[in-house]
């Protein structure tokens, strides 16, 4: 299929992208990486008028590390984040479900901001970037700002940008190093694709071994990236055993309310949740209990 | 119409300074204005990796990359591997010693995909071909063959 | 029997052409002028069509034309079907839409992008009728019907008896009783199909390039469609981007394109992108519920199998049910069943159809019987390996005839399974099977036994009824074979390319029987016009067959050119033969003559050669289905339709999460018999791609129509096909038993690892779940059905 009609706009800065869509608003669309988008745009179930490249803006390709946070800019590609020391020792949550997005060859253009702004539901990253309690950092021509993760995805390909905003970069609070595990877990039908249900978890224990914070979130289960805040509670300073994490995984499920679809029904999703989340969690403890040492 | 975009982009060496629409697809650049027909459309959703090309040296998925995108760019396709008196590239002897392909509508995505890790990693391993080559899909060969090809193309340089 | 080309892995001479982007496929075929179809299709799955206004989409700049079906009727016929029922099916409907993505309009525009815009733009209105989804449900009274040409959605139904399956039952002392359930996949090439017509108003002539097959075998069928006469039809082959039986026919694709070449006067190019294909391909495989039951002696013996089948046709009915046709060549599989009960009911419902996929009916055939075979091992406390070797048919049983009437013509059954369980390293997979068990992790051994018949002949398709519309009994293939003046050979072949190997398999055959190197043959491709009849490829025939067409017409010219090698060195004929591609006197190889020689003698000196040898060096051979023999007139024996039998074990280790579903295969062992084989490498390459695409079968491929009827699966994101990280080490390793019937003992081997693989993975994920007490009967085995069998077993 191909797509619709569009004019394209390749701005040489932030602020000529910008004024672009100060100027075109809801009509227009930033292209990043394109793995998404085109995608979309081939089936003429996007079109915009108006396509936005910003990848000639060399400034929105950098990854730092800064102020406890790690910055990752709009046109840093999956793959960078992939193989970046400041992503895989500051964020490791990030890092792993960066490696579970799709194909090598996709991650090589697609970029980690336009997989989180794409929000789709059943993605990794936004999960991972939830689960991290990152924020997005939006810009327009009236000023900057920055989203938290869990009042970014507003629902399924929806986010909290305005028209006139451009999602320039994610800043995302460096994980602590010391007792704290994280893991990404993810079930799909098929290597590379999309998975029926993902769990991020990162857990941080105390120095007896308890639980002292406890962050999960989990994708494919709802018609956004959720929090399980009541499993996160119920782990609060307990001392992890399989039944408190048969219980986590119970109630994380319970948090879930899935669109079923060809690859899995909304029970199965549900019951994915409680399975996956439990792996996840002793993947991370296991690895917090490492750090502990 | 939207307004036409000026691209300069080099193909398979040659220079290009040409007008394209925006929304014309890099695939339909190379196939149709062109004459590269090369690269092949399986799926126009990036899912099967049939119309791989190299832009500046990495493996893209031609179908979901707008030519208009593509000033300043370097794009190398399957025609630049053989030499004009026919010798076959390394990768393509390596291809047809080791039967690593049957209908070939795969084969020009999954040599240049080839091509870009042997670039960067001249000996693989059978993992480091699986993983290069993972977002490319064959219906007929069942694989076995192409990672060997890739290996043996390693072993060959 | 040694041969020096023959059975030797010679070079692929495929494959330049397809490295170095210069295949040819149908998308790279380009004629001055030519437009470009998109195809508006219906979002609903049964609907009246009260009106269509295309007035949007015929205004806007680049859109040449835009047909609705009964537009198109001006310039084509209705579709083609072999079926006796009253099913009409046009290229794009006219009053009624019957499945989720049937053709509704088509449009010709200056190119693709533009004819999309135009698409768009057209305006369709819809009474929405309630669909028929479920096959079952479909088969009721009450339910809305999907041709009101018919009575009911039972299109057909036919239960025969072979033999005396009411007394074997009734001697028998176990009856394993199983049901199975094997869902809707196609063949999913990943290139789709296409056609590029181009019409002279002035002769009424029509070019036509496709990607389709049987332009050499029923061109007429296509020229009827198109509306020209059959003398003025030329279809051209392009290279087949992949089709495992999906592109025999392609009606619907070169009627789109003919219909919009005669509307515009213009060439018209029609490619199908990956959502027409998969909505709308016309060539999906079964879709069955099966309840089977396989009746045992006190020993152990199978006697007799009873298979009662829902089929889920789809909306029409092209092939009939040439499917279980294809089905019944090998029903009872390679075990001495005495009688067999096929009952099979054929229903239509608001789906796209089925054609042929590899496999075309036997994948399912040999998934339920293997099943049962399973489950008897289980019931009856016999080892699964035993058990079959039991029941084996023996090498002195053969020629064998099966309880329909078709023959296997060699096998030995039991060296193949032997082979197979040595070379699967059981003692380990054993031991980590126990090891793992240990750990709370389940791994599982699969074995599964089948046949692969290969070679059919056209009753198949038709044998099920009693007076068939088209009962026809050629199915063959010609080459036509010249060697110029210099020497030079050159071989016109009348079968498409697929992605097999045809050039490679005449090369080989031309240079055994004159001895000369395969690399020096040339090889074409014909058109209907040039091309004799040839039926391409498809039920694992083709080397079979152009084996006995490039045999046969090299026979030909070598005899020429002995007589007049003989009569130019003063021999008698039967004095010379031709080694090295030389002509010389038998035993003595003193005078001696070369091709060159040969061949310019009998192009250009007709007063030098034999009185009544006419000049030149050409023949065009027909080969003709070497064994066949037809169904007796009350159908309870069908005949020899698929005697060339091959035949295969395999042995797939995989690990089942039962909590999640996934299934990891972690090795996979075939044995595979296919005759003698003519290339080594080639047929490896075979089992392996049907290998794989039997792991998709097993785990990943299926249709999904919603409740309401529209199709959840419309692209490869949700029609999965295996990638690279799905396969595991494939071993593969072969039993040579040759055909008694063919050239040089080969059978063909091109659907053998799809045939076998699903069942033998439904094997191994049952017997890694044994502990947990489930049983695979249905696939694809999804992580969710896996998770629910588990769940339900406890």
């Amino acid at each position: 299929m191909k797509p619709a009609p569009f004019a394209y706009l390749a701005p040489r800065s932030v602020d000529e992208a910008l004024a672009h869509l100060a100027e075109h608003g809801s009509e227009a669309r930033p292209l990043a990486g394109g793995q998404s988008l085109v995608r979309l745009m081939n089936t003429r179930l996007a079109t915009p008028s108006v396509l936005i490249d910003i990848n000639r803006i060399g400034e929105l390709a950098a990854i730092s590390r800064e102020n406890g946070a790690v910055r990752i800019g709009a046109v840093a590609r999956q793959r960078a984040c992939e193989t970046s020391p400041d992503v895989r020792d500051g964020v490791p949550v990030f890092a792993e479900a960066v490696r579970q997005v799709a194909h090598p060859s996709v991650r090589r253009r697609g970029t980690a901001v336009g997989s989180v702004a794409f929000a789709d539901p059943s993605a990794e990253l936004p999960t991972a970037l939830l689960a991290a309690d990152g924020e997005v950092v939006a810009r327009s021509s009236r000023g900057e700002r920055t989203i938290a993760a869990d009042d970014f995805f507003t629902g399924p390909f929806t986010s909290a940008l305005a028209p006139d905003e451009l999602a320039v970069a994610l800043r995302i609070p460096v994980t602590a190093a010391e007792r704290t595990g994280s893991a990404f877990v993810e079930e799909s039908r098929r290597h590379g694709e999309l998975p029926m249900c993902g769990v991020a978890a990162v857990v941080t224990l105390d120095g007896d071994g308890a639980v002292a914070q406890a962050r999960i979130a989990l994708c494919g289960v709802h018609r956004r990236p959720i929090r399980a805040r009541d499993a996160e509670a119920a782990l609060q300073s307990e001392h992890p055993d399989d039944e408190l994490l048969q219980a986590a995984g119970a109630l994380a499920a319970s948090a879930a309310d899935p669109v079923g679809d060809c690859h899995g029904s909304a029970a199965f999703r549900r019951h994915l949740a409680a399975v996956l989340t439990r792996r996840a969690l002793a993947t991370a403890i296991s690895r917090a209990e490492e750090r502990n040492a | 119409m939207p307004d036409k975009i000026r691209i300069a982009v080099t193909v398979n060496g040659t220079a290009h300074d040409v007008l394209v629409e925006p929304r014309t697809l890099l695939l339909d650049f190379l196939r149709d204005q062109l004459a590269l027909t090369g690269a092949h459309a399986g799926c126009e959703q990036g899912a099967c990796g049939a119309c791989t090309v190299l832009v500046d040296g990495e493996p893209t998925r031609a179908c979901l990359m707008f030519a208009a995108q593509l000033d300043g760019a370097e794009v190398t396709t399957v025609e630049s591997l053989a030499g004009p008196d026919g010798t076959l590239h390394p990768v393509q002897r390596a291809f047809t010693e080791n039967h690593g392909l049957q209908c070939g509508f795969c084969t020009p995505g999954m040599l240049l995909a080839a091509c870009a890790l042997l670039e960067r990693n001249p000996h693989p391993e059978p993992s480091d071909v699986r993983e290069a080559l993972s977002g490319n899909l064959c219906r007929c060969t069942g694989y076995q063959n192409i990672v060997r090809s890739v290996v043996a193309a390693g072993a060959e340089v | 029997m040694s041969y020096k080309y023959v059975g030797k892995p010679t070079p692929r001479k495929e494959d330049p052409k397809l490295l170095t982007g210069r295949a040819g496929y149908i998308g790279d075929v380009v004629v001055p002028g030519m437009l470009h179809a998109a195809v508006l299709r219906s979002p609903h799955a049964h609907a009246r069509i009260r009106s269509i206004d295309a007035s949007a989409a015929r205004a806007l700049p680049g859109v040449v034309c835009v047909l609705t079906g009964a537009e198109a009727l001006e310039h084509i016929g209705p579709m083609a079907a072999f079926c006796a029922e009253p099913v009409p099916q046009t290229a794009i409907a006219t009053e009624k839409v019957r499945y989720p993505g049937e053709a509704v309009a088509v449009v010709a525009a200056t190119d693709r992008y533009i004819a999309e815009d135009a698409r768009a733009l057209i305006e369709v209105d819809y009474e929405v009728l309630e669909p028929v989804v479920d096959p079952i449900a479909a088969m009721g009274p009450d339910a809305a019907r999907v041709h009101d040409t018919l009575d009911s959605n039972v299109v057909f139904h036919r239960s025969l008896d072979f033999g005396d399956v009411e007394g074997d039952f009734a001697r028998s002392a176990t009856v394993v009783r199983r049901t199975g359930r094997w869902h809707r996949m196609c063949a999913t090439p990943l290139e789709t199909a296409g056609a590029l017509a181009s019409w002279d108003p002035y002769t009424g002539a029509m070019t036509v390039w496709s990607n389709s097959n049987f332009y050499n075998f029923l061109p007429w069928v296509f020229a009827g469609i198109l509306g020209v006469p059959t003398n003025r039809l030329r279809l051209i082959p392009c290279t087949v981007g992949g089709s495992f039986g999906s592109k025999h026919l392609i009606m619907q694709v070169v009627a789109i394109a003919g219909a919009l070449a005669k509307a515009t006067g213009r060439p018209v190019r029609y490619l199908e992108d990956r959502f027409d294909n998969i909505a709308a391909n016309d060539n999906t495989g079964p879709d069955r519920h099966y309840d089977a039951e396989l009746a045992f002696s006190p020993e152990g013996e199978m006697l007799s199998l009873t298979l009662k089948i829902i089929d889920d046709y789809g909306a029409y009915f092209q092939f009939a049910h040439g499917q279980h046709g294809n089905a019944m060549a090998q029903p009872t599989g390679p075990y001495r069943i005495g009688s067999l009960r096929y009952d099979v009911a054929c229903v239509l419902t608001n789906k796209v159809q089925q054609g042929f996929f590899r496999g075309a009916g036997a994948d399912p055939g040999n998934f339920i019987l293997e099943r049962l075979v399973d489950a008897a091992a289980e019931e009856l406390g016999i080892d699964g390996a035993e058990l079959r070797r039991r029941n084996f048919i023996q090498p002195d049983e053969f020629p064998y005839k099966i309880p329909t009437g078709n023959v296997y013509d060699s096998g030995n059954y039991a060296a193949v399974l032997d082979r197979a369980l040595e070379i699967a390293d059981l003692k380990h997979w054993k031991a980590e099977q126990e090891r793992l068990r240990a750990e709370g992790r389940y791994l599982g051994i699969g074995l599964a036994s089948c046949q692969e018949r290969t070679g059919y002949n056209a009753s198949e398709w038709w044998f099920l009824y009693d007076n068939p519309p088209l009962p026809a009994t050629s199915t063959p293939e010609s080459v036509k074979l010249q060697v110029d003046a210099m020497g030079g050979v050159l071989v016109e072949l009348g079968c498409p390319l697929w992605g097999n190997s045809p050039e490679t398999v005449v090369s080989q055959v031309i240079a055994e029987e004159f001895g000369i190197d395969p690399a020096g043959v040339a090889v074409t491709y014909a058109d209907s016009t040039t091309g004799a009849m040839s039926a391409g490829p498809g039920g694992s025939r083709l080397t079979i067959m152009l084996s006995g067409a490039a045999r046969g017409a090299a026979r030909t010219i070598r005899d020429k050119m002995t007589r007049i090698a003989a009569h130019a060195m003063e021999m008698s004929p039967d004095d010379v033969e031709c080694v090295d591609g030389t002509f010389r006197a038998k035993g003595a190889p003193g005078t001696s003559m070369t091709m060159g020689e040969v061949a310019m003698r009998a192009h250009l000196f007709a007063h030098d050669n034999p009185a009544g040898e006419s000049s030149g060096l050409v023949d065009t051979h027909t080969y003709d289905h070497p064994y066949a023999t037809p169904p007796n007139a009350d159908r309870t024996d069908m005949g020899a339709f698929y005697p060339m039998v091959s035949h295969a074990c395999h042995i797939p280790i995989v690990e089942v999460d039962p909590e999640t579903g996934r299934v990891t295969l972690l090795k996979y062992y075939a044995v595979n018999d296919c005759g003698t084989i003519m290339n080594p490498p080639l047929v490896e390459g075979q089992i392996m791609g049907g290998i794989v695409q039997g792991i998709g079968a097993a785990l990943m491929e299926q249709y999904e129509y919603r409740d309401d009827g529209t199709l959840g699966t419309s692209s490869l994101r949700e029609y999965l096909i295996p990638t690279l990280n799905e396969v595991p080490d494939i071993v593969v390793e072969h039993v040579q038993t040759p055909s008694p019937f063919t050239e040089y003992g080969v059978k063909g081997a091109g659907e053998g690892g799809r045939l076998v693989a699903p069942t033998a993975i439904a094997s191994a994920v049952s017997d890694a779940l044994r502990p947990l007490g489930v049983f695979v009967d249905e696939l694809p085995m999804t992580p969710e059905r896996i998770v629910a069998a588990v769940q339900a077993a406890r």
